[in-house]
């Protein structure tokens, strides 16, 4: 059952066919989708890039991070910051005239960015020092520590528990006036989100297909032999958890326009769950899984939001599918969408080489395994329940025995 | 627990009036067809009156603060109720849907409702820090949106030039949009009726505060320094800490307190934190050891029937509302229509605020004849209301109710249907917008009023 080191290592080539339907479906969502899944979508993609981010180090490096809400809220604070104030400031309006709400969304971009970097270089170099649980609970630490100073207004720069509002107003660009976010209609934010998720991605994915993500998953398999081939692991984990601070500043960034604000929730520690319950619902061991894990924890989301039944208690049916997923699903959705796939091209094969008997005779193995698979599931409980009875029974005739004698 | 069985039996009616009125377009001809043609009559001849006005309540339905969100959310249901009975609205039935902010993300939901739902208007929200945060987003999709829960005197104030734009500037805090309303009274009024009951019964002394630790805290505490003030008050403030929003521990924090020697403590815990702090309290021995304490918003039968004989009596204890405050006959109604769609329990302090809202919205749908967000708005600016509350009206500058708020003493002399203390005597306090801005002026604080 488990997803061994192979299956680990070895990436699979995913299939150009599927990578340019999803490309033309994001490409014309706006325009077939309702106005409300625009925004959601855009969500979609944002969290996509958040949870690949924080996958650099999870999935490819073997380190847990779960504080990586504090490169969300240093981001998103920066670009709260940058918009409201830092741009008048420096007399954007004036220099830039209609361009000016886009000239100072970029550069409150880029800034962003460069904080969530900043933010990695000095807390990923005391993070890497520490591996496994104690890697978990520094990371946990620092972004703790950074909520809490969002809480206290530094300076009056945070606005305390009630946080900064935002508002990406008019931009009038070569005598085309539109809204940069507009809420009664998105799809302007949405092509710069989707613009920003491809050039994101595309590099992530250059990054772990590179000497260096090699690499990093030799750091994940086996620190020890890394380290024994000449291969200064501690450094590495630091220039990934730089890497991957600056890419979730990314998200971060791009988050707050959506959310017309931003408050120091999200620096607390529930929000740096977020992306480590995309990653194992997507599945770690694959470059999509964070991304199809966002897509199907927003959408779950959504679903049970949509029922007040359900909204009631939303954690009760979040935690059934995310155990569904952990207990039937290798390596997540990712690996249940590439295991469904390989079985469909066996199928096939089987039908080519057989016609429909070949076919017929490939889902009845499939049956079988799966019947043969549930009942060892239901023969080892009830070996088990057996074994324990009868070791009771033992330890009592025993307990008995001695007494009597 | 038992607001929760009261929901379901609360929801339970609706439905089966929901069944009533299938039967009656049964009645007027084949079933499936009658359905589908009502949609299109009453989008016609309503004058856009529409089929069916729906409602979207947002809260905090988990979590932290789920105790008062569920309240609020009863009190809403009962509204509901109490206007299908009346005959909905434009003779159709009211629907409600309610969604659950604890995410932190009240703007998806608040979209989701508006553009997925397409609610015709909006009441809710269960954090002051959360509506600032959408306050924007709800300008920008227009609906009327009615707040019933928020304490923040901001997001009523609309003087940009006193007060400075809280979305454009550092320390702007008047933070009013032309699509917002609250029908609860707000942190000016709550505290100015503590700050007024201090100055007159008592007059002078040591105060301490201790209040959570966010804008509601902090900003309780200013307002009511500055009452207490500029009512000729002579206190001395000394003491002021913060113990973190649901901590399990504030025994630190009370020694502190207690180690001021304050004669008056005053306090602005609500929900689960009122109940811990009077727990620790009592079992540090603050409230022998002072005279009078205070808080915002304790006096609620949620956090009274939690304590039990726990709450010590002779306190005095303030909120938005209190069941036996208001001698009239629209309070005796209500009480026990709440009563009985809620297992015996009395309505919480939330409850009236977003009981009138449901009622605010059908008066201001019916008069402008139409769901158009305009329409309702000015239908609603200036509307006067007479409920649970006596009467009161929504001021047309700054869409806040002019509602009142209530102080009284923890006693066992009030009838409650539970073990622990009620308010006797209790009074309702009200105050004038100019008062309020002739009493602030010193401190540059927004009535938002």
């Amino acid at each position: 059952m488990s997803y061994d080191v192979r299956e680990r290592v070895t990436s699979r080539g995913s299939s150009s066919v599927v990578f340019a339907a999803i490309a033309v479906a994001l490409v014309a969502a706006p325009f077939v989708l309702p106005v409300f899944q625009i925004g959601l979508l855009a969500q979609v993609l944002i969290f996509a890039i958040f949870a690949t981010a924080f996958n650099l180090l999870y999935g490819y490096t073997g380190l847990l991070s779960f504080g990586h809400a504090m490169f969300v809220a240093a981001s998103g604070y920066t670009v709260a910051i940058f918009i409201r104030t830092g741009s008048s400031t420096l007399g954007f309006a004036e220099t830039f005239g209609g361009a000016s709400v886009l000239v100072t969304f970029v550069v409150a971009v880029v800034l962003g960015v460069l904080v969530a970097t900043l933010l990695g270089v000095f807390i990923g170099y005391l993070s890497v020092q520490l591996q496994e649980i104690y890697f978990a609970m520094i990371t946990l630490s620092f972004s703790m520590a950074i909520y809490s100073l969002l809480l206290l207004d530094p300076g009056g720069l945070t606005n305390g528990s009630d946080g900064l509002s935002i508002f990406l107003s008019d931009v009038n660009l070569f005598g085309v006036e539109f809204a940069l976010y507009n809420i009664r209609d998105p799809t302007v934010y949405y092509f710069i989100v989707l613009a920003v998720f491809a050039g994101a991605m595309f590099a992530l994915w250059r990054i772990v297909n590179s000497p260096f993500g090699m690499v990093c998953k030799a750091i994940r398999e086996n620190p020890q032999r890394t380290e024994a081939i000449g291969i200064d692991g501690r450094f590495h984990s630091w220039i990934t958890f730089i890497l991957s601070g600056a890419f979730s500043g990314l998200a971060g960034a791009l988050l707050i326009p959506l959310r017309t604000g931003i408050t120091p929730d999200l620096a607390y520690w529930s929000f740096s769950a977020e992306p480590v319950i995309m990653t194992v619902i997507g599945g770690p061991y694959a470059f999509a899984g964070p991304a199809v894990g966002a897509f199907v924890y927003l959408y779950l989301r959504w679903i049970i939001d949509s029922f007040p039944t359900f909204a009631e208690h939303w954690e009760f049916f979040f935690g059934f599918v995310l155990l569904l997923v952990v207990l039937f699903f290798q390596n997540g959705v990712a690996g249940g969408l590439v295991r469904a796939r390989d079985w469909t091209v066996a199928g096939y094969g089987h039908y080519q080489r057989d016609g429909w008997s070949g076919a017929a005779g490939h889902l009845r193995a499939t049956l079988v395994w799966f019947y043969d698979l549930t009942l060892s599931f239901v023969l080892g409980g009830l070996a088990a329940v057996a074994q324990w009875v009868t070791d009771r029974l033992r330890w009592f005739s025993r307990t008995f025995d001695r007494q009597s004698g | 627990m038992s607001s929760n069985q009261g929901r379901e039996s609360d929801s339970g009616r609706t439905s089966s009036r929901r069944v009533g009125r299938r039967r009656f377009l049964a009645g007027v001809g084949a079933s499936a067809a009658a359905t589908s043609l009502s949609g299109c009559i009453g989008g016609l001849g309503g004058g856009g009156g529409g089929g069916g006005v729906k409602i979207g309540g947002v809260f905090l339905l988990s979590g932290l603060a789920e105790a008062l969100g569920s309240a609020s959310q009863a009190g809403a249901e009962l509204g509901v109720s109490a206007v299908n009975e009346a005959g909905g609205i434009n003779d159709e039935d009211v629907e409600i849907v309610f969604r659950d902010h604890n995410n932190g993300d009240a703007v998806s939901q608040i979209r989701s409702l508006v553009q997925e739902e397409q609610v015709d208007a909006l009441i809710g929200l269960t954090s002051s820090g959360v509506t600032l945060s959408s306050a924007q987003a709800i300008r920008e999709l227009g609906v009327p949106m009615t707040l019933t829960d928020i304490g923040t005197p901001w997001i009523t104030e609309h003087d940009t030039e006193t007060y400075g734009d809280f979305f454009n500037s550092d320390d702007g805090t008047a933070a009013g949009i032309p699509n917002l309303f609250r029908t609860n009274a707000n942190t000016t009024t709550n505290t100015y009726a503590i700050a007024k009951y201090a100055v007159d019964n008592v007059g002078s002394g040591r105060i301490a505060n201790i209040g959570p630790n966010y804008a509601y805290g902090e900003q309780t505490w200013d307002y009511f320094k500055a009452f207490a003030d500029a009512l000729g008050g002579d206190f001395e403030y000394v003491r002021s800490v913060f113990p973190e929003l649901g901590a399990s521990d504030m025994t630190p924090q009370i020694n502190r307190v207690l180690s001021a020697d304050p004669d008056l403590v005053f306090t602005s815990f609500w929900a689960g934190d009122a109940v811990t702090f009077v727990q620790q309290a009592v079992s540090q021995g603050l409230f022998e050891q002072v005279d009078d304490v205070f808080d915002t918003l304790g006096a609620d039968p949620t956090v009274f029937s939690a304590l039990g004989d726990t709450m010590p009596e002779g306190y005095h204890y303030s909120s938005w509302y209190w069941h036996s405050a208001y001698d009239n006959q629209a309070n005796t109604d209500y009480v026990q229509a709440f009563k009985d769609a809620n297992n015996g329990s009395i309505p919480s302090f939330t409850g009236p605020s977003t009981y009138s809202a449901i009622w605010l919205y059908k008066n201001a749908i019916e008069n402008a004849g139409s769901t158009e967000p305009d329409a309702i708005i000015s239908e609603m600016e200036g509307m006067e209301y007479e409920g649970p509350r006596g009467t009161w009206r929504i001021d047309p500058d700054s869409h806040q109710a002019t509602a009142p708020t209530i102080i009284g003493e923890t006693s066992t002399n009030d009838d409650v249907p539970y073990e622990g203390v009620g308010l006797d005597p209790v009074e309702s306090v009200s105050l004038e917008k100019s008062r309020a801005q002739e009493l602030l002026a010193d401190s540059g604080l927004p009535p938002g009023l």
